[in-house]
C-alpha cells in the first residue's frame, strides 16, 4: 500500500500536509502521532472512507484515490477494518456480527459460515459462549477481540486497526499486542495499526511513522526514530512514558 | 481475482486445486456433499492448490473428520508449507468448537407469561416516576429561585415556538377541512351561516388541543426520548448523577414546566387559525363574509368552550412530558433500543392524549361545561 503526497483539509484546517508512506506486504506498520495529528483521518482515507482532497493513494495494486464505491467492492472484500470503540452492531450477536461479511460476500452454506465465524471468533481470542452475547453484554477487551475476529472474516490480505489497546488494561492490552503478532505471524497478514501506546510500538510494529502538525515527523524502526532529532519525536520519545516503555523493551 | 475451486476424484484421491477460498467454495461444498467415495482410506492431492484461506482449510478439515468417523484413514499430499500451517492453525483452533451457543428462546406460553409481568412491572416504573416527577415538581414550584431557568427558556424556545409554524398550518388547514365537509351539508339545508357555530365549536373544545397535542407529541415527545435515551447510551445521564445533580431536577423538570406553559399557548395560536381557516373556506364555499362569520361565532361559542379547550391542555402536556422522558429512561445498551423506545414513546402518549381527551369530554358533559 502506497500513500503519496496526501493532502486533506476540512475547511480551514489542513488535517494532511504532503503526507507520503508506505507498507509492504508482510510488515506491521504503525501510524503514530499526537491527539489530532491526522492518524485517524489518514486511515479512514486508505480505507475508502474518506476523499483526500489532493494526493493518491494505492491500496493492494488498485488506486484508490477516486474510487467510487462500487469499484471499491471487491478490494473491501481483501481488507479487514476494525473500529476503534468496535463498531459492532448493537442488535446483532457477535456471531451475528462476525458471520454478517461472509453472508454478504459468500454463496457458502449457512453450516459452514456459522462454522468459519465460529472459528474466526476463536482465533481472535474469545470464548465460544461469547459468540451468543450481544455487544452491549461485552466488556471493551472482549468487544475488540469481536471487532477484530469480525475484520478478519473473509481473510483478508491487509488488516487495518484503529487504537486497537486504547481503554483497555494492561492484560487486555498485551494480550491484543499478543494477538496481532499472531494474526501476522498464523495468517500473513499486511497490519496496519493507529495507536499512540508506546508499549504496543515497542512490541509489535516492524516499521514507525510519526505524524505531527500535519505532516510525517520522522519513518523507521523504533529504534531509528528514538535517535531522531526531530522536536516531536523526542517529546513522543523523550518524555515519561516514552522513556518507561523504551526501558521495559530493553532497547 | 476470482478463480475456481476444483475437486476431482480418481479411484482414491481427492485432487483439490484451484482456489479454496471462501468465494469461490460455495458449490465445491455442495459437490463435496454428494460426491460417492470408494472405501478405505483417501488421500488429498493438493499439489494444483494455488490458493487456501481459513474457510478452504475448514473444509478439509472438517471433511477429514467425517471420513475419519466412517473409520477410514486421512492423508494430505502435495501440500506447501503456508497451507500446513494453516489447516494446523485451523485443527488446533477448530478442534475445541462444538455447538454455538444459542441464545434463549423461550416457548409461546412462557414468552407470554413473562411479557405479561414486563408490562406490569413498566406501568409499575411508570407510576413511579409520575410520583417522582411530582415530589420534584411540587417541592421546584415552592423553591422557584432554584428552577432551572437557562433550560427552561431553552425548551421554551425548541418544544413551543419552533413549532409555531407547523402547529399553525396544521391547524389551519383542519379549519378549512372543517368548514368544507359541514358548510356542504348545511348549505343543502340553508343553514350556512352554523358553519361559524360549527367551526368554532368543534375547533376550540376538541380538534385544536387535539391536533396540537399530537403533533407535539409526536415532534418533542420523540425528541425528548431520543435525546434522554441517547445521554443513557453515552453515558451522560451517569455523569450528572456522579456530579451530584438528579437527572429528574436537570433533565425531566425543566422540560415538563416548559410543556405545560408552551402547550396551552400553542393551542391558542391553533384555535386562531384554525378559526381562520375556517373563516377561509366560509367564504369560499358559501360566500359567508369575514364580519358574518365572526358576528356569529361570538353568538354560538361561549367562554366555557374556549376555556374547556385550554384547560386540557396542560394535562396533554403532563402526558406527553411524562411519557417522553420515561421512555427515554427506558433505553439500554445500544442505538436500536434509542429507535425503539422513541417509537414506544410517540405512540404511548398520543394514545393516552386520546384516551384522556375522551375522559374529558365525558366529565365536561356530565358538568354541563
Amino acid at each position: 500500500m502506497e500513500v503519496h503526497n496526501l493532502v486533506t483539509h476540512f475547511g480551514h484546517h489542513v488535517v494532511l500536509d504532503g503526507v507520503s508512506l508506505s507498507v509492504r506486504r508482510g510488515e506491521i506498520l504503525a501510524i503514530v502521532g499526537g491527539s489530532g495529528s491526522g492518524k485517524s483521518t489518514l486511515l479512514r482515507q486508505i480505507v475508502m472512507l474518506l476523499k483526500p482532497t489532493a494526493g493518491s493513494i494505492r491500496v493492494l495494486d488498485t488506486d484508490v484515490t477516486e474510487i467510487s464505491d462500487l469499484e471499491a467492492l471487491p478490494l473491501r472484500r481483501r481488507i479487514g477494518v476494525m473500529f476503534q470503540h468496535g463498531a459492532l452492531f448493537g442488535d446483532k450477536t457477535v456471531l451475528e456480527n462476525v458471520s454478517m461479511p461472509l453472508h454478504e460476500h459468500t454463496h457458502l452454506s449457512p453450516d459452514l459460515i456459522e462454522q468459519t465465524a465460529l472459528l474466526k471468533i476463536a482465533l481472535a481470542g474469545l470464548e465460544p459462549d461469547s459468540a451468543a452475547l450481544y455487544p452491549s453484554q461485552l466488556s471493551g477487551g472482549m468487544r475488540k477481540r469481536a471487532a477484530v475476529a469480525r475484520a478478519i472474516a473473509l481473510d483478508p490480505e491487509l488488516l487495518f486497526l484503529d487504537e486497537p489497546s486504547s481503554g483497555l488494561d494492561p492484560i487486555s492490552a498485551d494480550a491484543l499486542d499478543d494477538l496481532v503478532l499472531q494474526l501476522k505471524a498464523l495468517l500473513g497478514l499486511t497490519i496496519v495499526l493507529v495507536t499512540h501506546d508506546m508499549d504496543s510500538l515497542w512490541r509489535v510494529a516492524d516499521r514507525v511513522v510519526l505524524l505531527a502538525n500535519a505532516k510525517v515527523a520522522g519513518e523507521g524502526t523504533m529504534e531509528e526514530l528514538v535517535k531522531s532529532d526531530h522536536p516531536v519525536a523526542r517529546q513522543f520519545f523523550e518524555g515519561p512514558r516514552g522513556r518507561a516503555s523504551r526501558r521495559a523493551a530493553g532497547a | 481475482m476470482h478463480g475456481r475451486a476444483e475437486l476431482t476424484l480418481s479411484g482414491s484421491t481427492l485432487e483439490c486445486g484451484g482456489h479454496w477460498t471462501a468465494r469461490d467454495l460455495a458449490h465445491t461444498e455442495r459437490e463435496l456433499s454428494r460426491l460417492e467415495l470408494p472405501a478405505g482410506d483417501i488421500s488429498f492431492d493438493l499439489s494444483r492448490l494455488r490458493q487456501l484461506d481459513t474457510v478452504g482449510a475448514w473444509l478439509l478439515y472438517r471433511t477429514s473428520l467425517l471420513l475419519e468417523a466412517q473409520g477410514r484413514s486421512v492423508s494430505y499430499q502435495g501440500l506447501e508449507e503456508r497451507g500446513a500451517r494453516l489447516l494446523a492453525l485451523v485443527e488446533k483452533t477448530g478442534g475445541s468448537l462444538g455447538e454455538p451457543p444459542r441464545p434463549y428462546a423461550p416457548g409461546a406460553l412462557e414468552d407470554i407469561g413473562r411479557k405479561t409481568v414486563k408490562h406490569l412491572e413498566i406501568y409499575r416504573d411508570f407510576a413511579a416516576f409520575i410520583g417522582n416527577m411530582t415530589i420534584v415538581a411540587l417541592r421546584a414550584l415552592l423553591h422557584p429561585t432554584k428552577l432551572r431557568w437557562r433550560e427552561i427558556v431553552k425548551e421554551l424556545q425548541l418544544a413551543g415556538f419552533n413549532a409555531l409554524p407547523i402547529v399553525g398550518l396544521l391547524a389551519f388547514l383542519m379549519g378549512i377541512v372543517i368548514a368544507y365537509q359541514g358548510g356542504v351539508v348545511l348549505r343543502d339545508y340553508g343553514a350556512n351561516i352554523f358553519v361559524a357555530d360549527l367551526v368554532g365549536l368543534a375547533m376550540l373544545r376538541e380538534l385544536a388541543p387535539l391536533i396540537t397535542a399530537i403533533i407535539v407529541a409526536g415532534r418533542t415527545g420523540s425528541a425528548y426520548t431520543a435525546q434522554i435515551g441517547t445521554m443513557i447510551v453515552t453515558e451522560e445521564v451517569d455523569a450528572l448523577r456522579s456530579l451530584g445533580v438528579a437527572p429528574m431536577e436537570m433533565l425531566v423538570l425543566p422540560k415538563l414546566i416548559a410543556l405545560v406553559i408552551a402547550l396551552p399557548l400553542l393551542t391558542v395560536f391553533a384555535d386562531i387559525t384554525g378559526l381562520l381557516g375556517g373563516m377561509f373556506m366560509a367564504n369560499a364555499l358559501l360566500g359567508l363574509s369575514a364580519p358574518s362569520f365572526v358576528e356569529r361565532l361570538t353568538e354560538a361559542v361561549a367562554l366555557k368552550s374556549y376555556l374547556s379547550g385550554i384547560g386540557k391542555a396542560p394535562v396533554f402536556a403532563a402526558i406527553i412530558a411524562a411519557v417522553g422522558c420515561f421512555q427515554g429512561f427506558q433505553v439500554f445498551g445500544s442505538a436500536e433500543s434509542v429507535g425503539r423506545q422513541t417509537t414506544v414513546s410517540v405512540v404511548q402518549a398520543i394514545f393516552l392524549v386520546i384516551v384522556v381527551d375522551a375522559a374529558f369530554s365525558v366529565a365536561f358533559s356530565k358538568l354541563g361545561i
